[in-house]
């Protein structure tokens, strides 16, 4: 299929263009509601659809009924049924092509809408872009008005599916998703009541790469002190939380999944035990890529296997079959790409957050069939390794009376131990290694980290942010406003004019410097969001042919 | 006197908008539009009441226009929400010394630095208050202490070298200026005070 490439023109009224579903739930908050409301009727698109729903709470019907306008549809319940459900009743009743959220107490800027429009039309492979947005920390007054204490970019991460499956990069308000992709990735999780964010592009993840623009386009707020926010109030519920974490971790959407390859993890067990059942639930805490799990079990002890753990593959063998057998008659049920094989008592380091997913990183970013890399904690006593399924049924196929590591190197599979450079996450190694010079005052070193992360790891506006404020650190004026002059020439932020107004303030240009500390005020007093039009074209990337297997997107042509 | 709050990392925490109308309030003093400055510290207080830096804005810039009874308030305000304020202290000493009383003014730029051995302003401005009391010994030491943090400090170096020779040390004096010709060959200050420095070497007492 060629995709056409299109530029979006804003339509003058609603009814032309693509529609896009904005989704609200309030809950005992009206004296903010009207504010977030009036953030999406300021939009410069404005061809949308607002669905608002009262999950119960006060009432804010004096509120709705201000905005006259045909736009905003009312759900009014009385009774609070939590977000998943609410979200999942308006999108019953959404039309839009795309879908995008706002909290109740948060605000779009007018360019919000538009900008993540533009960008998902001009590259429609994707389908989720997401933008960037301000924490406000702001004082509560005793009338209730917010008084807006910093606005801080605290995530602007580009897309990497690996960290979306251990942590949500990409918040909830800053989303703009194609409505279709819910057809396969299911709807709200309602058994959730926190990270329901999270859950929803986790899944989302396995049909569409997600494309970040680092735009800020919009704010959410958070209060100084005791914070109201259900999901803040939540966490304090550790068990909770893990609960909802774990399940989060576990979901798997239905296939097929165009953007990710499934992995089976094997567990190499000749009994059921303690130590099995304990290595069962030591790989769901410590495994975040999606898998399944399958264990060999007798009919006997299948009849008193009771476990909590999800994905989980019994699968039925004799007592005494051996454990290449076993092996064996796992992989035949095995449907995933990829397999990790575990036997029984290989070390699981309680405090490692990352475990089979370091040797299977390297495999899927090479597609490297032909190759067996064993994890980390293994030796030859206790080896486990991940492969290919292909490759690991073929060598079991040609020596099956061998453990799986005879086999490997029987049939002349290379295995080896994941290199450190090798595991995932080396950008965020790399920002703790510049976190690290920051704390021990090397800032001149920490700005070059910055330097090498920007030119290599993407990032590039928050790399150079920070590279900036070393060098400032360290006493480079010059250097670091000439670096930040650069960011903010297409992206403005409030720390990004402060960096740059403190350099300029070294540097001796005092009023130079309060121009650009007023530039900064204008921001925090709402006056201006800073949003610089003609740098969207920078900042929009334009991708001619998607690298991922992401299925191509059906567009309509509009004008 | 450099209010800044230096955050290390101007995208966390929540003092971002204080430090920034604080430090525009700065900018503005600096090149002397007091309305504007005073406008910003203003805001400042309202967004931080517990922060002393608003204050001792104030104060300088009433300072600077000679106002000092307004001075002297800002700086003690500032004092009161922090003790341990050496530019308050300093900001107070300054007007003692503006009103000819050495002894309150030496005393306060004595504590100032005890606070804070770094205060420029503080240093300088003892050094002035003992010229004019002819008290070295104290102002001697704390030069000193301020030179091994910053060798390279020539101004307060000139100082330390003017107080040597008060205190009839002219060989200690003559090895600072020679320090200083060193780091600036063009320092016609220094270069004459080390040909006195070396008369007075040459002159037995």
């Amino acid at each position: 299929m060629t995709v056409e490439k299109k530029t979006i023109q804003r339509p003058k009224t609603p009814g032309r263009g693509p529609l896009v579903t904005v989704l609200i739930s309030t809950y005992n908050r009206p004296a903010y509601l009207a504010e977030a409301l009036d953030s999406i009727f300021r939009q410069t698109w404005p061809n949308f659809e607002i669905i608002l729903t009262r999950d119960g709470g006060l009432p804010v019907r004096d509120v709705v009924s201000r905005f006259n306008d045909s736009r905003l549809t009312f759900l009014d319940r009385d009774q609070n049924r939590g977000l998943p459900y609410s979200f999942n009743e308006a999108l019953a009743r959404a039309k839009g092509d795309y879908v995008c959220y706002l909290g109740d107490d948060d605000k779009f800027f007018p360019h919000h809408i538009e900008t993540l429009l533009r960008a998902i039309s001009q590259n429609p492979d994707y389908g989720v872009v997401y933008g960037d947005l301000y924490k406000a920390h702001c004082r509560v007054l005793p009338d209730g008005r917010r008084r807006v204490l910093a606005k801080n970019v605290e995530i602007s991460r580009d897309f990497d599916r690996m960290l979306m499956f251990q942590f949500n990069h990409a918040l909830h308000v800053s989303l703009m998703h194609r409505r279709d992709l819910l057809d396969k990735a299911g709807r709200y999780n309602e058994s959730l009541n926190v990270l329901i964010d999270w859950d929803l592009t986790r899944r989302l993840c396995f049909f569409t790469d997600f494309l970040h623009v680092p735009i800020v386009t919009g704010e959410y707020y958070a209060p100084v002190g005791d914070c109201d926010r259900i999901s803040v109030q939540r966490r304090k519920n550790v068990n909770d939380y893990i609960r909802n974490l774990l399940t989060i971790r576990t979901t798997r959407p239905p296939k097929p999944w165009p953007c990710v390859q499934d992995s089976a993890i094997i567990v190499l067990a000749s009994r059921l035990d303690g130590a099995l059942e304990q290595m069962l639930r030591d790989i769901w805490s410590h495994s975040f890529y999606p898998y399944r799990l399958f264990v060999p079990l007798t009919a006997q002890e299948r009849q008193r296997f009771q476990s909590c753990v999800p994905n989980l593959v019994p699968v039925e063998v004799r007592p005494e079959d051996s454990l290449p057998v076993r092996l064996n008659k796992m992989l035949q049920q095995v449907d995933a790409e990829w397999t990790v094989f575990l036997p029984v008592g290989i070390r699981i380091p309680p405090d490692e957050a990352i475990y089979i997913e370091r040797s299977l990183y390297p495999l899927l970013c090479g597609h490297q069939t032909n190759l067996a890399c064993q994890i980390v904690e293994s030796d030859d006593t206790y080896f486990g390794a991940a492969i290919s399924t292909d490759t690991l049924r073929k060598a079991i196929a040609r020596h099956p009376a061998l453990d799986p590591h005879q086999a490997l190197m029987a049939a002349g599979i290379p295995i080896r131990k994941p290199e450190f450079k090798e595991y995932p996450f080396q950008f965020d190694n790399l920002l703790s290694g510049a976190d690290m010079c920051q704390l021990d005052g090397q800032w001149t070193r920490a700005a070059r980290v910055y330097d090498y992360m920007a030119e290599h790891h993407g990032n590039a506006v928050w790399m150079r942010t920070r590279q900036a404020n070393a060098e400032l650190q360290a006493g480079h004026y010059a250097h670091a406003a000439r670096t930040i002059a650069e960011v903010n020439r297409i992206r403005p932020t409030v720390a990004s004019l402060m960096i740059q107004a403190r350099a300029e303030k070294k540097n001796k240009r005092p009023l130079v410097a309060a121009g650009l500390y007023r530039q900064a005020a204008g921001i925090l007093d709402g006056q201006s969001t800073g949003y610089l039009p003609a740098a969207a074209d920078i900042l929009i990337p334009q991708t001619q042919s998607n690298t991922s297997s992401v299925q191509p997107v059906e567009t309509c042509v509009w004008t | 006197m450099d209010l800044t709050r230096q955050t290390a990392v101007p995208d966390h925490g929540w003092t971002q908008h204080y430090d920034i109308v604080q430090e525009m309030g700065d900018c503005y003093a600096t090149v002397g539009d007091y309305v504007q400055a005073q406008d910003c510290y203003e805001r400042a207080a309202m967004l931080a009441p517990d922060e002393a830096g608003p204050y001792l804005g104030t104060g300088v810039i009433a300072l600077q226009q000679g106002k000092l009874a307004d001075a002297e308030i800002a700086f003690r305000v500032a004092l009161r929400l922090d003790a341990r304020c050496s530019k308050a202290l300093a900001g107070l000493a300054m007007i003692s010394q503006q009103q000819k009383n050495w002894q309150s003014a030496f005393d306060l730029y004595l504590k100032s630095l005890e606070l804070d051995g770094d205060n420029l302003t503080a240093l300088l401005g003892l050094f002035q208050v003992s010229c004019q009391m002819g008290s070295f010994a104290r102002v001697i030491e704390y030069l000193n202490t301020y030179l091994n943090l910053h060798p390279a400090d020539t101004a307060v170096m000139f100082c330390l070298a003017t107080l040597y020779l008060k205190e009839r040390q002219p060989d200690k004096a003559r090895r600072i200026l020679k320090d200083i010709v060193a780091l600036e060959p063009d320092n016609t200050d220094a270069k004459n005070l080390l040909e006195e420095a070396e008369n007075r070497i040459s002159i037995p007492a």
